[in-house]
């Protein structure tokens, strides 16, 4: 799946998708005078080009879901900025920050994050009917051919076993055609065969489409077949 | 790519609201909030249509009480411009004119009250009349025909007439062919008392009794649309013209009507404040079920502005269609009661109208804003992030609180209309949730040490109580509300409402005797011992006019009020006695002491005191036959006057106007059964002048009115259950997602189903128990203040409610939370903990 890797690099050195510049993330824990501030993230700087496949890694606790809802805009960064497509998220309030997701930006989580009451096609449908799209229908219909669920449509997630769940959820990430998609651990929770299967669906799909792909992941293996591989360790990238 | 217009937007808000609601239909998440808000408008929806059909029969009924809807009546002929008006509006009407005259049979003469009625009276009701004396009488909707005359039982015995007698009524004569044994508008008041003639209208004119000076009562019965009545009401009467309808008409019907109202007005305020909390609790439950899929939509990009539409216009449909079925059970619900009623009731109640079905609309929209809409906004502010980090904690609750106080007293104040019962409600309520939670919180802190000690079950289950304090202390606080509501109204069912019909005891006296003259007294007793009735008490009774308030002369003129001048003008029936029997309540002052025999001392009914503005040490002087007699208030009495016993509104004590006077008479009052009437006529035939009057009749119809109230405030309550039962659903639904994850974790770390089970029903049972007596004694405290404070009625303290609310509450709640997670022990852990519930 090395193909056509080398002109995405080069078109990554012309224009970033995401851009993380100096990015902090603190908590505080506890209350009042015993207060403690928690680093998790410290001073991140990183560039991903159009196209490009990323891979952050990095033991339990080293920031990396926390990096991923940063550069997605679900978060705001204690300090620092990050660019989405080229925009600075640092001035825009949340709906905003939506806005600038709605239809260039797609997801796929370890825990599938189907909406129960939505069939698979529904669920497909999601980030197209939210970018206000007229073929929804017919986008998450091809998506779910594509996913080789064609013929579960109709059925509701808690019907569809592990592994179909997050095939809905890669139709989901790809139906709204999105510039970029993120993908937080999407083998942790299947086991390792249909991993596997999932593994081979995202790159495909991230190959047809050509797009950025930036994915959390545990899985050497996973990590080894991107582009790039970000090691973070206590909130910096090593 | 594009993003959505704005009409497109709302568009996509309806599509996800739609799918959402479906899903919440086949998943049961949403069910209960739509059970909640169906319950609610079904309950007022039945209360409210119900309660107007029966208002409005009970109106028609006590139509009945007057013989019409309402009357204009005067001591003047009504002008003609008036009785125009009157035509041009779309009433009946009947007129009758009242007059006093002397009537002549053979020999005999007798001062009777001759009412003379136009065709179609009554309007409302019927008189019964019998063929002869204690003959069987029949239902009669309409006045004697010409040339003929029905009297009372008194006329006939007095005058000693048979079937087909003549007599003479001025120049005329009429054949007297019926016995009147009801007659719907006869007062109970004593001044109007004499026996009764009844003719038809058009024969009065030949009788020439109407005549320049004469004393002549001109009466227009109405019947007809409220609407329309109101207007007759709005025209502007001649001077000593009134307007009457029952309630002003006949106080004891009024008196009943107003009680009537008001065990209505706390069936329909018990199940909306219900369903309130059950929707308040079931939509904070659904709120919460929202979070993760609205953090989910943020990821994806939706704007707050589309999640908040979508949320919205998805209440609005669940509303509209719990609305619609809710109407239609309302609808459906006060059908088969007015079956059930209708057996109870002689007159057929009017159909339903449109009216409280709107207000029922209205109703579940302010229960939507007000107790649902909030909680579930408060969905809308989830972070996106939320869709890595689960945070449960709620954001948002005071504010929520608020806004669910400012409905539950906008509520209150829409549907009670009374704010003093909208108040002690509201106290009742809130002072109630405050100790609720203050148990829960001194019990939480009593489990915390238990849990580590004894059974496992029983640890688990304390645990569980003692661990998630917020949310038992929420939970005892719903589940005690549903309980109080229960309990309360088992109590009002019951208790308060026997109080009620016990306050025309079944033997109260239905015979009043008077006119007896005071050498009669004791042979009377004689009399009754004679028949085996127990000798009754007499009350002496002289007549006054009031002549001066404070050493100061006053006529009716003398007062701007003209309920005081109408009441000014009669002569008052006074009586004196030592002592007050029960049915006087002491209001204010003190009762004379039997040494003080002789002072002029006088105990007056607060009635008085509201009429002339006088009090305790006012000096009233009044003109018994020959002379002028000043007395000093020094009591002042609530005399209870549905006791059906002999009161007066003035009574002095004995020795200051029993020898003086040469106009004594005394009274008496004894409860006759039916089957034993005939001893009436030996008595009369005994003690000829002697007056008997039957106030059977006319207790007979404040003890309908009573059963028929008492039967539909019974079916109001079981709609309030519903709304309690709802209630308590969703306070142990609320806690439900998490106990599954817990029971589902429990097993898998190797927990058996029976200690789980165990540790569950433990948990359910502390809950029950402690809401439950936290629950009764709010029942008792609150029925007890309803009974002292609104419904003026006498109330003991009852231990068995502490026992149904203790254990009841416990074996309930241990019910509905088994049925709430039953299929959770069934079901695999793996299945939940994957995340399919």
């Amino acid at each position: 799946m090395s193909e056509g890797s080398g002109s995405v690099i080069m078109e990554a050195s012309v224009r970033s998708v995401v851009e993380a510049r100096g990015v902090s993330k603190h908590i505080s824990s506890g209350s009042g005078s015993s207060a403690a501030r928690l680093t998790i993230l410290d001073g991140v700087d990183l560039r991903i080009g159009a196209g490009e496949r990323v891979a952050i890694v990095g033991s339990s606790g080293s920031g990396k879901t926390t990096l991923l809802s940063l550069l997605a805009g679900l978060d705001r960064p204690s300090s620092g900025d990050i660019l989405l497509d080229g925009q600075s998220l640092s001035g825009l309030d949340e709906d905003a920050r939506a806005a600038l997701r709605a239809g260039r930006v797609g997801f796929v989580f370890q825990s599938f994050q189907l909406l129960g009451g939505f069939t698979a096609l529904e669920n497909v449908m999601l980030p197209a009917e939210l970018a206000g799209l007229p073929d929804a229908a017919d986008r998450a219909r091809a998506a779910l051919d594509r996913v080789g669920l064609a013929a579960r449509l109709h059925h509701y997630p808690q019907q569809l076993s592990g592994g179909e769940q997050q095939r809905v959820a890669i139709a989901r990430a790809y139906s709204g055609e999105p510039q970029l998609l993120f993908a937080d651990e999407p083998t942790g929770n299947l086991d390792s065969e249909t991993g596997e299967r999932i593994v081979e669906l995202l790159f495909e799909l991230n190959r047809v489409s050509g797009t950025t792909l930036v994915l959390v992941t545990h899985d050497a293996a996973l990590a080894a077949r991107c582009d790039r591989v970000l090691r973070l360790r206590s909130g910096r990238i090593v | 790519m594009a993003r959505p217009a704005s009409s497109a937007g709302v568009m996509t808000a309806l599509r996800f609201a739609w799918r959402r609601l479906r899903r919440g239909w086949r998943s049961g998440e949403l069910l209960i909030l739509a059970l909640a808000l169906v319950v609610s408008v079904a309950a007022a929806a039945a209360v409210g249509l119900f309660g107007d059909r029966v208002r409005r029969a009970v109106q028609t009924q006590s139509g009945d009480a007057i013989g019409a809807d309402a009357l204009i009546s005067s001591r003047e002929a009504l002008p003609a411009a008036l009785l125009e008006q009157l035509a041009a509006l779309p009433l009946r009407r009947a007129a009758v004119s009242e007059l006093a005259s002397v009537v002549l049979s053979g020999e005999d003469t007798l001062l009777v009250s001759v009412k003379a009625a136009e065709s179609g009276y009554p309007l409302r009701g019927a008189l019964r009349v019998a063929d002869q004396p204690y003959g069987t009488a029949r239902e009669r909707r309409d006045r004697p025909p010409s040339g003929e005359a029905w009297a009372d039982l008194r006329v006939w015995q007095e005058l000693r007439l048979q079937p087909g007698a003549t007599i003479q009524l001025g120049q005329s004569s009429f054949r007297v062919s019926g016995v009147i044994e009801y007659e719907p508008d006869r007062g109970s008041g004593f001044t109007d008392l004499a026996p009764r003639v009844l003719i038809g209208a058009e024969d009065l004119p030949a009788t020439g009794l109407v005549s320049v000076g004469s004393r002549v009562q001109y009466t227009q019965l109405l019947a007809g649309e409220p609407g329309d009545l109101a207007k007759a009401e709005a025209l502007p009467l001649p001077q000593g013209a009134r307007y009457l309808k029952p309630d002003t008409a006949r106080p004891e019907v009024g008196r009943a009507l107003s009680r009537a109202g008001q065990f209505l007005d706390i069936a329909v305020l018990a199940a909306i404040l219900l369903a309130a909390a059950a929707v308040a609790l079931s939509a904070r439950q659904h709120g919460q079920a929202q979070r993760d899929e609205v953090a989910l939509l943020k990821c994806l990009g939706a704007s707050s502005r589309l999640i908040g539409i979508t949320l919205l216009l998805q209440l609005l449909l669940l509303g509209l269609i719990a609305g619609v079925v809710g109407a239609a059970i309302g609808y459906a619900g006060q059908a088969v009661l007015a079956l059930l009623i209708g057996q109870l009731v002689d007159t057929p109640l009017p159909p339903p109208s449109i009216q409280p079905l709107l207000t029922a609309g209205a109703l579940e929209l302010m229960l939507l804003l007000g107790f649902a809409l909030p909680p579930v906004l408060q969905a809308r502010k989830v972070a996106p992030i939320r869709v890595f980090q689960r945070d449960d904690g709620n954001t948002g609750g005071a504010l929520i609180a608020g806004v669910a106080v400012a409905a539950t007293v906008g509520l209150l104040w829409w549907q009670a209309g009374d704010a003093r019962l909208a108040l002690w409600v509201l106290g009742g309520t809130l002072a109630t949730c405050a100790v609720l939670a203050l148990f829960a919180l001194l019990l939480v802190a009593v489990l915390t040490p238990l849990r580590r000690a004894g059974h496992t079950a029983l640890r688990f289950g304390l645990g569980n109580v003692a661990r998630r304090r917020g949310a038992s202390v929420a939970q005892v606080v719903a589940l005690g509300v549903a309980l109080l509501a229960l309990l309360l109204l088992a109590v009002v069912q019951n208790d308060l409402l026997d109080a009620w019909k016990q306050r025309i005891p079944k033997d109260a006296p239905n015979q009043f005797l008077i006119n007896i003259q005071p050498a009669q007294v004791a042979p009377l007793q004689a009399f009754f011992a004679r028949n085996g009735i127990a000798a009754p008490p007499t009350w002496p009774m002289a007549r006054g006019r009031l002549i001066a308030v404070d050493g100061k002369a006053v006529t009716a003129e003398s007062f701007d009020d003209p309920e005081t001048r109408r009441w000014i003008n009669r002569e008052f029936n006074m009586s004196w006695i030592d002592r007050f029997g029960d049915d006087n309540e002491l209001i204010e002052g003190r009762y004379w002491a039997p040494e003080s025999k002789g002072v002029p001392e006088l105990s007056v009914d607060d009635y008085v005191v509201e009429r002339l503005k006088v009090g305790i040490g006012s000096k009233l002087t009044l003109a018994i036959a020959d002379r002028e007699v000043e007395m000093t208030i020094t009591s002042i009495r609530k005399v209870k006057w549905e006791s059906f016993k002999p009161n007066f509104f003035l009574v002095t004590q004995p020795g200051v106007l029993d020898d003086a006077s040469g106009t004594v008479q005394y009274l008496t009052a004894f409860h006759l059964p039916r089957e034993r009437r005939a001893v009436l006529r030996e008595l009369i035939g005994e003690f000829p002048n002697v007056t008997a009057i039957d106030i059977e009749a006319t207790m007979n119809q404040v003890r309908g009115i009573v059963d028929r109230i008492v039967g539909a405030v019974q079916f109001l309550f079981a709609f309030a259950l519903a709304a309690g039962a709802c209630v308590l659903l969703a306070a142990i639904e609320s806690t439900r997602a998490e106990r599954v994850r817990e029971t589902a974790l429990l097993r898998t770390l190797g927990a058996r189903r029976r200690t789980i089970a165990l540790g569950l029903v433990t948990e359910y049972a502390v809950l029950g128990l402690l809401a439950g007596l936290v629950a009764a004694a709010a029942a008792q405290i609150t029925a007890l203040v309803l009974a002292r404070q609104v419904f003026d009625l006498p109330y003991q303290a009852s231990p068995l409610l502490w026992l149904l609310g203790g254990g009841g509450g416990a074996l309930l709640v241990v019910a509905l939370g088994w049925w709430s997670l039953r299929r959770v022990l069934d079901t695999p852990p793996r299945v939940v903990l994957a995340g399919g519930r």
